[in-house]
């Protein structure tokens, strides 16, 4: 079946070549990717067993030789080796790196370099849906020595946050994301750019990541305007790793549906819906007039789908301040505001 | 899998696009045409983003199949200012206990659903809003392969939706349903628009797939540059029924077509289904389908591109030729055929010996208290004619009388001793009881022993081709003269029981004449779905070796073993005729119960064991669609084995597999 759909996809992408036009020549298209490629590098690495891959893509944003790059277990070793677009072999190591925004700056050990480069504050540019847009990288490590990487095109699918809430990707990126209609996220693909079709910087190709919510593979980019100011600070030696976000770091009380006089139906099935069985009387919930079979659907503006999940983000709420509950009666959303209980932090859940 | 397919798809993908560019690029004659095309694009989604909703739902499933449910948000159109979005079936197919609708001004409203159309799956909701926006819609006429076209979703946390272009691919796929498209679609978008550069909505994107019916059919090729969408012309037609709240069905007629080329031969009716509206409007064996609606017909694969696009309850006019004459029927298609009933006359066939003359069908037994033991035909009796119709084998007498109806009456024409007799016997079901006593045949090994005879006994062996192994059972008395049952045993994780088995089986194997064999699961912790090939492969090697009764090739299971004993005889239909399942409910759908491929049942459970009442309710299942099932229960027995008597009782069961 595999090989059915290989011809397909063959049969398919000859017949792309011949559209949208037929005309043959330098068209601005091209020589925006003449110039975007010679500012991009391969990267060789650690891998290699138990189907991790090796290699990664880089670009070059400075004369002197610094790349920035996908932060990954390709780096973690000490023979980090950086292929130049004309085919130069190069030493390099990690100047340093920023996990939160899956990015690493690399020095390449040479002098006297004088290397085409971008420049982050000229050339970089923001893009909304439907945008034309090109993808530069070395996936699958399909070019060798100085073979160009690969170009792919596309349109922005989407401007938007990655992570519509914890736990839905396995990143450490949660900010906003150019989500992309071309497969540009395949290994070694990291690390490569997100142009405009005039050759703007976009942003930076992330790792593999499949949606946990969707279950399907996505294809992203980190925007240059997330990277540019640490990779400049990194290249100036002055830069200092992030601090998680001061919301995340607070203290937050432990709550339980009960504390609210919520009693909810059994949580058998792995997805049970947040129905309330009971509402206890002279409650808070009872209070604001929650009632029996009302379903919870959202806890302070997020989609709760089960009973787990309701639990976990009541696990999470301040302590003093208000939760607004969405239920559906009936035909009816329903929405209401419950006073959270003062209630000092549970030690070791501050994460 | 989908990862394999998803990397092959993008390798070929990139190593194209670099060669392309030059090419595909190049606008040197209108430089501004390719910026014209994407304000064209935006625009265009712009039109009809008022249009597309946001769905989400709660609780449900969190598995279908073995397709993993999203808990993400998927998309919707909606049709009617008064409330009325269709969507993609998919984005239910976990049966959520409840679902959302948020508009694209951030309305969210609580959505009921309405219906589903079960042939083109989608599902229309309803939510209790007013004013909406409704798409323009494309007309079907002037779509053209190679046009751009815009899939649009809303799966991702923003206040635009979701954009990938590309452009229509083809018209008219899986039966005429479906168009295709090049652009990305995926559970990003599955139930969202597709649009086309005027910002009129062609279709509504669903997974779907040529090869498979049911909701999770064509997921594998998400992003693979392979979608399909319904169009919305199409949607709109039958918008009137859906919004009534009866689903729609795909509309059967009740007919088989002699196997054939189905892009060559003719479309001959084979086989009319009992009670079918095939046959309540006269329509005949033999009879060959001239025309569909005023379509013409001249290969098989039109007459299901005819139907493809009809529901039940719709009434179609087909012309079929019979004698040389012109038939015309006007038939009412329905959802729901009844099931085949096989039929069962009584007599086991005389196993074939090489070089035997073909004359008819011996009788090697008669089965007790059947309608050929009624009718008093005998062991050594020779089937010649059924009714009117001469018999020239074992396969050719099954076949006539699984045209039969349970009840009828046939006569049977025997050459008794030479003398010609004619029997009547009146049809009945095939019983659920394995006769107490059921002599076989008497089997000797050849002598003197051939040279080139294969190995007997208990042995190991490598598959040639194949990084797997399995064991082997032989008889002693094996003889390439006559077909040797086949029991493949399907062990259960992390026990192959090769000893037990083998100590077990061994008698059964000699006296009934079966080689066991007993292929090893990869892990021994279980089997994976895709070793299916490696025992397809096994039993093809073990009929090339030996001289095997196809008739009476039988898979056998115990405990989690059964899974997988049951996905192969319903993979490979055309291989298996029989699965002994032994402690282990059936948790598949069955497929249904055809005629031309026989599939009979074993089940055994001991009574004390937790699973037995599920076992019970296979039984009931399995008999419900029409299939031959027999369940042994061991008193007092828990989670065991099988004991001895129940393999005897196998034994004459396999014995049987071939009656009629």
């Amino acid at each position: 079946m595999t090989n059915r759909v290989l011809t397909g996809l063959l049969g398919l992408t000859i017949a792309c070549v011949s559209f949208p036009g037929d005309v043959v020549g330098q068209s601005p298209v091209h020589s925006t990717i003449q110039r975007v490629q010679q500012r991009m590098v391969k990267v060789f690495g650690a891998g290699g067993i138990r189907r991790l891959h090796s290699y990664s893509t880089g670009f070059v944003v400075s004369p002197a030789g610094h790349v920035a790059t996908v932060w990954s277990h390709v780096l973690d070793t000490e023979e980090l080796t950086v292929v130049l677009a004309d085919g130069r072999k190069v030493t390099a190591k990690v100047l340093n790196a920023e996990p939160q925004l899956d990015l690493a700056v690399l020095e390449l050990q040479a002098e006297d370099l004088d290397l085409p480069s971008w420049n982050l504050e000229a050339e970089s540019s923001d893009a909304g849906p439907g945008t034309r847009v090109l993808g530069f990288s070395n996936m699958f490590r399909v070019a060798t020595g100085d073979e160009m990487v690969s170009v792919l095109h596309g349109v922005v699918a989407a401007k938007a946050p990655l992570a519509t809430r914890r736990g839905a990707f396995e990143t450490s990126y949660e900010g906003t994301a150019f989500i992309v209609d071309a497969v540009t996220n395949n290994p070694g693909a990291g690390g490569g750019v997100l142009t405009t079709r005039g050759g703007r910087l976009l942003g930076m190709i992330g790792k593999e990541l499949r949606n946990a919510e969707s279950n399907t593979w996505v294809n992203y980019a980190v925007p240059i305007a997330e990277l540019k100011q640490p990779i400049q600070q990194i290249i100036a030696g002055q830069y200092k790793a992030r601090q998680r976000d001061p919301e995340e770091t607070e203290a937050k009380a432990r709550f339980r549906p009960l504390e609210f006089g919520i009693v909810l139906v059994p949580d058998v099935l792995f997805r049970t819906p947040a129905f309330i069985d009971r509402v206890q009387p002279g409650s808070v919930a009872a209070g604001v007039g929650l009632r029996p079979d009302d379903l919870v659907l959202f806890v302070n503006g997020d989609l709760v789908q089960s009973c787990r999940v309701f639990k976990q983000r009541l696990g999470r709420i301040k302590s003093g301040g208000v939760l607004k509950l969405t239920v559906r009666r009936g035909d009816k959303l329903v929405p209401v505001e419950l006073p959270v209980p003062e209630k000092p932090a549970t030690p070791g859940d501050n994460k | 899998m989908i990862a394999a397919k998803r990397v092959s798809g993008c390798l070929i993908l990139g190593v194209a696009m670099v060669l392309a560019p030059s090419v595909a690029f190049g606008q040197q004659a209108e430089p501004d045409l390719e910026a014209r095309e994407e304000k064209a694009f935006k625009e265009a989604s712009a039109v009809v983003a008022p249009s597309v909703v946001r769905i989400q739902t709660v609780g449900g499933l969190d598995r279908v199949g073995r397709v993993l449910t999203g808990t993400a948000a998927t998309t919707g159109v909606v049709v009617s200012p008064d409330g009325f979005v269709i969507s993609s079936a998919f984005n239910f197919v976990s049966r959520p206990s409840s679902v959302l609708v948020t508009l694209f001004d951030g309305r969210r409203f609580p959505a009921k659903i309405v219906a589903n159309d079960r042939a083109r799956m989608l599902t229309l909701l309803k939510i209790e809003a007013d004013g909406l926006s409704v798409p323009k819609v494309a007309a079907r006429k002037d779509f053209r392969v190679g046009q751009w076209a815009i899939a649009m979703g809303r799966t991702y946390e923003s206040p635009l939706p979701s954009l990938s272009v590309g452009i229509i691919s083809a018209l008219d796929r899986i039966w005429g349903r479906a168009l295709q498209t090049d652009a990305k679609i995926s559970p990003a978008n599955y139930g969202g628009p597709l649009v086309d550069i005027r910002g009129q909505v062609i279709g509504v994107l669903v997974p779907l797939s040529q090869r498979q019916a049911g909701r999770t059919a064509g997921v594998e090729w998400y992003d693979s540059g392979i979608g399909f969408a319904i169009p919305m012309s199409d949607i709109l037609e039958t918008l009137p029924r859906l919004k009534t709240g009866t689903d729609l069905l795909p509309g059967l007629m009740g007919i088989t077509l002699k196997a054939g080329d189905v892009y060559a031969s003719a479309a001959i009716i084979d086989r009319v289904r009992f009670n079918s509206p095939a046959e309540k409007s006269g329509l005949k064996p033999g009879d060959i389908i001239a025309s569909v609606d005023g379509q013409p017909i001249r290969r098989l694969v039109q007459v299901r591109n005819a139907l493809g696009n009809k529901y039940a309850g719709d009434t179609i006019t087909v012309v079929v030729r019979r004698d040389k004459a012109s038939v015309e029927q006007k038939i009412e298609l329905t959802g729901k055929l009844e099931p085949y009933t096989p039929t069962f006359l009584g007599i086991l066939p005389s196993r074939k010996k090489q070089g035997e003359p073909v004359n008819g069908v011996a009788v090697r037994g008669i089965l007790p208290e059947s309608p050929a033991s009624i009718a008093m035909i005998r062991p050594g009796d020779r089937v010649v004619q059924l009714d009117k119709t001469p018999v020239a084998d074992a396969a050719g007498l099954f076949d006539l009388i699984s045209r039969r109806r349970v009840g009828e009456k046939v006569t049977v024409h025997v050459d008794r001793g030479g003398a010609r007799q004619s029997l009547v016997a009146k049809l009945a079901v095939v019983p659920s009881e394995v006769p107490a006593v059921l002599e076989s045949e008497i089997i000797t090994a050849p002598d003197p022993k051939p040279a080139d005879l294969p190995k007997t006994g208990r042995f190991n062996q490598k598959l040639p081709g194949h990084d797997q192994d399995f064991w082997a059972y032989v008889p002693e008395n094996y003889n390439p003269a006559r077909g040797f049952g086949l029991v493949v045993w399907i062990h259960p994780g992390s026990d192959t029981k090769e000893a037990d088995i083998h100590e077990l089986w061994k008698p059964v194997c000699d006296e009934r004449g079966l080689i066991l064999v007993g292929p090893r699961a990869k892990e021994i912790a279980g089997w994976n779905l895709n070793e299916a090939g490696f025992i397809e492969a096994m039993v093809k090697h073990i009929q090339e070796k030996y001289n095997i009764d196809d008739q009476r090739i039988v898979l056998h299971g115990f405990s989690d073993g059964c899974r997988f004993a049951y996905h192969l005889a319903f993979k490979y239909r055309s291989l298996f005729r029989g699965v002994v399942a032994s402690s282990e409910p059936l948790k598949l759908r069955p497929p249904e119960n055809r005629p031309d491929l026989r599939l009979q049942f074993f089940l055994s459970c001991g009574d004390k064991d937790n699973l037995y009442r599920q076992v019970q309710q296979t039984r009931s299942r399995l008999a419900a669609m029409k299939f031959p099932v027999t369940l042994s229960s061991v008193p007092d027995d828990g989670h065991n084995y099988p004991p001895i008597p129940v393999l005897d009782a196998i034994g004459r069961w396999i014995e049987m597999l071939d009656r009629i």
